[in-house]
């Protein structure tokens, strides 16, 4: 009875998921494929070597990291103020204010972006990566407010009550209970945050006003001149930047008290 | 006043409704005291404002001197055991003990060494808490309160998560436990046997305030007023001002001067080997529950009270 | 009391802030297509509705996104129903999540790869003989029917559907399907009864998210969709950006009717789903 629903289930997964994400690795490392040609599969690494040695991308890549980090910090820290006044107090409205700030989801952020164009030209704002960080925080933030909120709300106001007798100060709450219990939060935010910053293109394009170039703003471009191969490392690529930022985002929760050897929690 | 404890004139109000009407107590140095009283008469509530989760709307609180009111729970000397053990699930047996000591700059290795072997798990130090039973978890929280050295700690029906062969146990050892390190305990409970059981006093609350703050003995002898006495199920409350011990009632016609009531049998149970009868007093709408002994099992059949074992109700005034 | 309440605001004041960027960049672009240098006018409202190319854009749009959210709604809950058990673990759930690794025109980008007429289903059909060459492969990208974005999405969102589905899932209790089957109720009796009443007001929530992304998102269509028709987002963009200044109250006037299209929608189901919530408190239906 089980078995053949966990073959059904890996098949699909593969199917579906693994596959094309392999076959799209696969390609970044072999020359175009020409199988009507009769061609078989060559491997290269030019298109890596070509992505790491142009200069644009380079410079995109340092640019959306520091945007991406920014917008991170900034969802992390909004996120956890707001998830946890949602979730330690009830007060008058406050489902109302739950709707409001997840309501940003539903408004086009195109709208917004176009909206908001000739506002950041007044305050200066237009065509600076400040710009596009404020601009980045309008699809990121109500997801991160939700996973504070919901993180919060689960592992319970008691809990930190609890800590709050036992004499432990915000501060120190929030270093030696709050953050150590974050950190799946965190994660998620994390991986969330960064994929939706590198997501877009024409936000970052209206606001940035083609000064600020991210890896979106290349990437297009690069679709009408590069080969499969080069687009293929180049997609690959977009998906090892969040990646990159799990793991720096990995080493400073190193840092947190409480925090066992990584294999301790395997049991 | 060398109280521990000092509370004066505390009132609360959430809304319109009086959770407290200003209360009064006092708690000397390694006293402890059993709140017991009804559901949801805001027992928890009183705790919680002593603990200073909550602020009271009038009224003062003295921590061995020292006006606490309005000092936040991380600047006031109070410990407080939850229901449910609240551990922090990141941190192991040992760490868990550590944290209130260490917030507090008390933290000592030996003194969690002895508190492990005190609660007699030196064994599980290393252990998680998602890795130890319920109790094991109940006695871990309780040794983590203790070792911040809390001027008065709180218990706030800690034993009702656990199931009853466990509660029994854990309540002695605690007992014992508590009585050891000479602490000055408030114990919450809707149990009334567990409120004799862990208090020196037991104060029985109704409607925010304590309707009567006694041992054992004294409540049982003079219960002050019908709610008190019709809570202990040992009295059978007459009318406002008059009851009479249960044990006093007869079921034969005495010699002296006597009241008699029909009384109708509603069910029956063992309590301690004896066969239990629940009575309905009609004429007094009045339950008790009374051995059945000689009476026999009969539908319905008359009671007798003698005049002389009648008591008053004595209000000695609200409680000093 | 004071003191905690004082600390709420604070805490949330950050959040506050944020907001006026949303609601104000919204009736900014209100603003922007009702008011021209001369004042208030309708013109460009006008304008617009006298435009064929705009309401073949909207048809086109609405058709799309509703058969991606659908599909990909369909596909998530199948899924998440036949295989919440297995989902619980860490590594399936990591594999069906792969795809929200890559942002959403990459892997409009991977579609491309594959089923494009030169892609790779291509060139292994032709080359195994089931078509005569890759030019008898169906279009499927940058297709006048909107299949290539259709797919994108639909690939896309599932295991986004997966991702919002499976809490809700894991925190129906076993013992309430056990009731059902006590009660002699079938399958689908343990869907209706059980499922549905838990599962309803996030499908709704995960519905609304994808419809609204997808109806009016740039990047997807702009790879992988044609010219013509083409999506609203696409429209307004070329608009907005377009050689001619005309053009640019014109673009906030269609991203402004699409956004009163979600609106609408959004309301309706948050009344529907209050109304139904207000019926279940007072206990009948």
């Amino acid at each position: 009875m089980i078995k053949p629903m966990k073959i059904i289930f890996y098949s699909l997964a593969i199917l579906l998921f693994i596959g094309p994400v392999f076959l799209l690795v696969l390609q970044s490392f072999t020359e175009v494929w020409q199988f009507s040609a009769g061609q078989s599969l060559t491997f290269q690494l030019d298109s890596y070597s070509t992505l790491v040695s142009d200069p644009n991308i380079m410079e995109a890549t340092f640019w959306s990291l520091v945007i991406g980090a920014c917008v991170l910090v900034i969802n992390l820290v909004i996120g956890l103020l707001s998830g946890k006044a949602l979730s330690s107090s009830s007060f008058k409205g406050k489902s109302l204010l739950e709707a409001l700030f997840l309501a940003p989801i539903l408004i086009p952020v195109l709208a917004i972006a176009m909206g908001l164009h000739l506002f950041m030209i007044r305050i200066g704002l237009a065509d600076t990566w400040t710009g596009v960080v404020l601009i980045h925080l309008v699809p990121t933030l109500p997801y991160s407010i939700k996973i504070f909120h919901n993180a919060y709300h689960q592992f319970g106001n008691h809990l930190l009550e609890q800590a709050e007798i036992l004499g432990a100060t915000g501060f120190r709450q929030l270093h030696t209970i709050e953050l150590p219990l974050l950190k799946p939060a965190i994660r998620s935010v994390t991986f969330l945050t960064i994929v939706i910053s590198l997501s877009q293109y024409a936000i970052t394009a209206i606001i940035g006003g083609g000064r600020i170039i991210t890896l979106p703003l290349v990437f297009f471009p690069f679709l009408q001149t590069a080969n499969t191969s080069l687009m293929a490392a180049f997609s690959v690529w977009f998906a090892l930047l969040p990646f990159f930022m799990y793991l720096v985002v990995e080493l400073l929760l190193l840092l947190l008290p409480y925090t066992r050897k990584p294999w301790r929690n395997l049991r | 006043m060398n109280y521990s404890l000092d509370v004066i004139n505390l009132y609360k109000k959430f809304g319109e409704k009086k959770i407290l009407q200003n209360l009064q107590f006092q708690l000397g140095q390694g006293k402890s005291l059993s709140i017991v009283g009804p559901s949801g008469s805001g027992k928890t509530t009183l705790l919680r404002i002593l603990a200073g989760l909550e602020s009271p709307t009038h009224g003062t609180i003295m921590l061995n001197g020292k006006n606490v009111t309005h000092h936040k729970p991380n600047k006031r000397n109070i410990g407080l055991v939850f229901q449910q053990p609240l551990l922090f699930p990141h941190m192991t047996v040992k760490e868990n003990i550590d944290y209130g000591a260490k917030m507090a700059g008390q933290s000592s290795k030996s003194k969690t060494a002895d508190l492990l072997r005190a609660i007699s798990l030196n064994d599980y130090a290393d252990r998680f808490p998602a890795e130890i039973s319920g109790g094991q978890q109940q006695r871990v929280a309780l040794a983590r309160a203790i070792a911040s050295e809390p001027e008065v700690l709180l218990l706030d029906e800690p034993f009702s998560s656990l199931d009853v062969q466990l509660r029994e146990e854990l309540r002695y050892w605690v007992k014992d436990f508590l009585s050891q390190q000479q602490t000055t305990t408030i114990f919450v409970t809707h149990d009334l046997e567990e409120a004799m059981l862990m208090g020196d006093h037991i104060a029985i609350f109704h409607e925010g305030i304590f309707q009567q703050l006694d041992d054992a003995d004294e409540i049982h002898k003079h219960p002050v007023n019908p709610f008190v006495a019709r809570f202990l199920k040992s009295h059978l409350v007459i009318d406002d001002h008059q009851y009479i011990p249960i044990q006093s009632i007869r079921s034969r016609k005495p010699e002296g001067e006597h009241r008699s009531y029909t009384a109708k049998l509603l069910h029956w149970t063992y309590t301690l080997g004896q066969k239990t009868g629940h009575f309905y007093i009609e004429e007094l709408h009045e339950t008790i529950t009374m051995p059945i002994g000689t009476i026999g099992l009969k539908e319905k059949f008359s009671i007798y009270l003698p005049l002389e074992k009648i008591q008053f109700f004595q209000e000695a005034g609200n409680r000093k | 009391m004071k003191s905690y309440s004082s600390k709420l605001w604070i805490h949330l004041t950050p959040a506050l802030l944020f907001l006026i960027l949303p609601f104000f960049g919204i009736i900014t672009a209100v603003r922007h297509s009702i008011f021209a240098d001369e004042g208030f006018t309708l013109n460009f409202y006008q304008e617009l509705f006298q435009s064929d190319r705009f309401f073949s854009s909207l048809a086109f749009s609405i058709r799309t996104s509703i058969i991606a959210t659908a599909l990909a709604i369909m596909i998530g809950l199948i899924l998440v129903r036949l295989f919440h058990p297995y989902l619980a673990k860490l590594s399936p759930r990591i594999s069906v999540w792969l795809p929200m690794l890559f942002p959403h025109f990459v892997w409009g980008y991977l579609v491309i790869l594959l089923l494009a007429e030169s892609g790779l289903f291509a060139q292994v059909l032709s080359a195994i003989g089931w078509i005569d060459g890759t030019n008898h492969f169906p279009i499927l990208t940058r297709d006048p029917y909107g299949f290539g974005i259709i797919i994108t999405y639909v690939w896309k969102e599932v295991p986004f559907v997966i991702l919002m589905l499976l809490p809700v899932y894991a925190a129906i209790p076993t013992t309430s399907y056990d009731v059902v089957k006590t009660l002699g109720g079938n399958r689908w009796d343990q869907f209706k009864t059980v499922e549905w009443p838990h599962i309803q007001p996030t499908l709704i929530e995960t519905c609304l998210i994808i419809f609204s992304f997808t109806l009016t998102a740039y990047e997807v269509p702009a790879l992988i969709g044609t010219t013509y028709p083409e999506m609203v987002s696409v429209l307004s963009y070329q608009w907005f950006y377009g050689g001619s200044w005309d053009e640019r109250p014109l673009a906030f006037v269609v991203m402004v009717c699409v956004s009163i299209v979600i609106f609408m929608i959004a309301l309706t189901s948050y009344l529907y789903l209050n109304r139904r919530r207000m019926r279940a408190m007072r206990g009948r239906l």
